[in-house]
């Protein structure tokens, strides 16, 4: 029979069980981490285990991972209430302006400026990118380390191209150039696609940012205060989403239900991030030889592409954790993470070293789809915040964009509509 | 008792008999009574409270606004686009739902042998996960690579892209809606069925009821009154919070044609994290749900007859 003494004493030995590591701990350095996207454990964890065979003084553990960069922000914001966060999180890109904002106000993160200027002068120089360092600033100052970036890439079917007469090893690297491909494989194959852009259900503006980028435009005002994209590369952006339905035979469905048609031989070009050239190749099997290209840029002086991913953002309070977090941090932005990550998703690396040949050099010359991203690295811009109400501005664009590529309002009407209620949801956040 | 004797006081253990007999009840009723309070009751006045305010996930600081928040959803054009998806959905799925099932159960009760292979089939939807589901309907439902359009096709109602075509998709989540509670409303109603004593259809034959029709009407429509409106009831509730399908299936495109009130909620609370907002609109759903139920219970149960 069970008595309360028997219960006490069990009780007490499984605390003292629990209370074990954090003892052991002391002595060396736990860092508790989070990230999204449980497919993310795959470089997560070798690149964390690479880095304790590096720092045998730090122990690196994982939070229960999370679906998605929203429910990862929404994690972190309800840990600064609670105090609960993590040492180390890695936030999407799109979130981290308001992650840092909110909280640098309650004094819960971690300004990297001090620790990169440590390193040594030219260490920021030779390992990042001005661009790619930028992404992980706010407000000025650096809260995130880049970790993960990748921006949009076509992806088309060489078969369709070539029975459409193009040349599947020249790739267009203009929009004109993109139309004209995606009409001639709508004429030769009725039933296919010729182009699918799909802006009209992709999971964020990634991609609608992409377009009016390419054509030099930009969504904000420099200060960020102000929409951007009225003037003329806005009105070419949708110009073309709705010339992709009128030309090109693009039909507005689903961005899964695009990913599958194409997968089947069903549309010329798509375009999607890189991240999902894994999954895009399974998808496709041995259907057809697919082949990637980079993002066709029409202004080739300001024109670039947006910049998804994640930063390392540092939230630990306590000095030990906070150094051992740091080499954690720049551990996974360096050449030999870089070359983990990017080998298993087809992201770009942030890391200027890792393109050596020691690294990364032999992957891409075996895997020339994975290469696309990484041809624009130098082409990466921010993924434009509008701040709080950035989701919901979203979902009103999306509305309008998709009205405009059926036809139900002219693309000029639809941007001067989309320009306006953009304005109005940015006033009231 | 041994329970009371340790946690009444000794004050209340030597007063009168009566006064023990309430404390001691009282006592019996405390845990219950202090979890409905904290699980129910508490967050119930939060919820109140936060929706006064508008707090935003993670704000450090939080203001009153009165009833501002609820003045702003009823202008707020997503808001009644929300409201008016999610009435037509009812609309469609109630009755849908619970006649459907009423004419499957009864078909079925009247099978013999093949009964159990038949409610097996019709269970199955309720028993799959939705969302492992999804790819299939996705799938089904594919304009080109599906089988359901060129099927329409065949039957003369032309290339019909049921996901993403504005005045279909709402009519094609209430029918994939329908297709997931016909099995469970079903098993409720044969349960219904098997409850109806033999004796009264051979008392209505002896009183002249003749065909199948008449016995339907005179004795098995009546003596279902609690099943159906029990039936009812849950349809109602479960299809006024119509939310899995909207999440993975469309977002509520296209051009919002989808958007119910718990998915807008959930994107207001969970994705704008407007909390305060979100919490108003919150209040709304369940004095709309409270609302609907106590209605349909009150015009129901006086034609119900309870055997």
């Amino acid at each position: 029979m069970l008595t309360r003494k028997d219960f006490l004493l069990g009780t007490a030995a499984a605390a003292g069980a629990l209370a074990a590591p954090a003892v052991r701990a002391q002595a060396a350095v736990t860092l508790d981490v989070l990230h999204a996207y449980p497919s993310f454990a795959r470089f997560f964890t070798p690149v964390a285990e690479e880095f304790m065979k590096a720092n045998p003084g730090i122990r690196v553990s994982f939070r229960q991972i999370l679906p998605n960069y929203d429910e990862l922000h929404q994690a972190l914001l309800r840990g600064a209430l609670t105090n609960q966060l993590p040492d180390v999180a890695f936030s999407g890109f799109n979130r981290l302006p308001e992650l840092a904002r909110t909280l640098s106000a309650r004094n819960q993160i971690l300004a990297l400026d001090t620790l990169i200027a440590g390193e040594g002068a030219s260490w920021a120089a030779e390992n990042f990118s001005p661009r790619m360092l930028a992404l992980g600033k706010v407000d000025g100052r650096q809260y995130g380390m880049p970790f993960n970036a990748s921006s949009p890439i076509a992806y088309y079917n060489p078969e369709l191209v070539a029975r459409a007469g193009g040349d599947p090893d020249r790739f267009p690297d203009s929009w004109e150039g993109v139309i004209a491909l995606g009409a001639a494989i709508k004429r030769a194959v009725p039933q296919a696609m010729g182009v699918s852009y799909y802006i009209n259900s992709f999971d964020s503006d990634w991609l609608w940012q992409a377009l009016v980028q390419q054509g030099g435009g930009r969504m904000l005002s420099a200060d960020g205060k102000s929409v951007a994209f009225g003037g003329e590369a806005g009105l070419a952006a949708v110009r073309l989403a709705r010339r992709f339905v009128t030309e090109c035979g693009m039909q507005l469905i689903g961005a899964d239900q695009n990913r599958q048609q194409f997968a089947t031989g069903g549309t010329g070009i798509i375009f999607d991030s890189p991240a999902r050239l894994a999954v895009i190749t399974n998808l496709v099997g041995g259907r057809f030889p697919l082949r990637t290209a980079p993002f066709p840029i029409t202004d080739k002086v300001n024109g670039g592409v947006p910049t998804g991913g994640n930063a390392a953002v540092i939230m630990a309070s306590d000095p030990a954790k906070r150094r051992a977090a740091w080499e954690y941090v720049k551990f996974s932005a360096g050449p030999l993470a870089q070359k983990i990550a990017v080998e298993m998703t087809g992201y770009l690396p942030v890391n200027l070293k890792a393109l050596a040949p020691e690294f990364l050099g032999r992957f891409y010359e075996q895997n020339p789809n994975a290469r696309s991203a990484a041809l624009q690295m130098d082409r990466s811009l921010p993924w434009e915040d509008y701040g709080a109400n950035g989701p919901r501005i979203h979902r009103v664009q999306q509305e309008i964009l998709t009205a405009i590529m059926r036809g139900d309002l002219t693309p000029e009407a639809g941007l001067a509509r989309m320009v306006r209620e953009t304005e109005a949801l940015m006033r009231t956040a | 008792m041994a329970f009371a004797a340790v946690f009444l006081p000794r004050a209340a253990r030597s007063a009168s008999p009566d006064r023990r007999l309430a404390l001691a009840g009282a006592a019996f009723a405390a845990p219950a009574a202090l979890l409905l309070l904290t699980i129910l009751l508490a967050p119930l006045v939060v919820l109140l409270l936060l929706s006064l305010t508008d707090y935003r996930l993670g704000a450090v600081a939080v203001r009153w606004v009165g009833l501002a928040n609820y003045a702003e959803m009823f202008s707020d054009p997503v808001f009644r686009r929300a409201i008016r998806n999610t009435f037509l959905y009812v609309a469609f799925v109630l009755p849908a739902g619970v006649f459907g099932a009423l004419a499957v159960a009864a078909l079925v009760h009247a099978r013999t042998r093949t009964r159990s292979v038949y409610e097996v089939i019709y269970f199955l939807p309720v028993t799959s996960t939705l969302v492992a589901m999804a790819t299939v309907w996705q799938f089904l439902l594919h304009p080109t690579l599906g089988p359901v359009t060129p099927l329409l096709a065949s039957l003369g109602f032309g290339r019909l892209d049921l996901l993403n075509d504005p005045d279909l998709a709402l009519v094609t989540l209430a029918v994939i809606g329908v297709w997931q509670m016909l099995g469970f409303n079903m098993v409720l109603f044969l349960a219904g069925l098997s409850a109806i004593p033999r004796d009264l259809y051979e008392a209505a034959a002896l009183d002249g009821a003749a065909g199948a029709i008449d016995r339907f009407l005179r004795v098995t429509w009546p003596m279902l009154g609690p099943t159906t409106m029990f039936v009812t009831i849950t349809t109602t509730i479960s299809a006024f919070k119509v939310f899995d399908t909207v999440v993975v299936l469309t977002r509520g495109g296209p051009l919002g044609a989808t958007d119910t009130l718990l998915y807008v909620l959930y994107l207001e609370g969970f994705h704008y994290f407007r909390t305060g907002y979100a919490a108003a609109m919150t209040v709304i759903v369940l004095a709309f749900l409270c609302a609907l139920s106590l209605l349909q219970a009150r015009l129901i149960e006086r034609r119900v007859h309870y055997a």
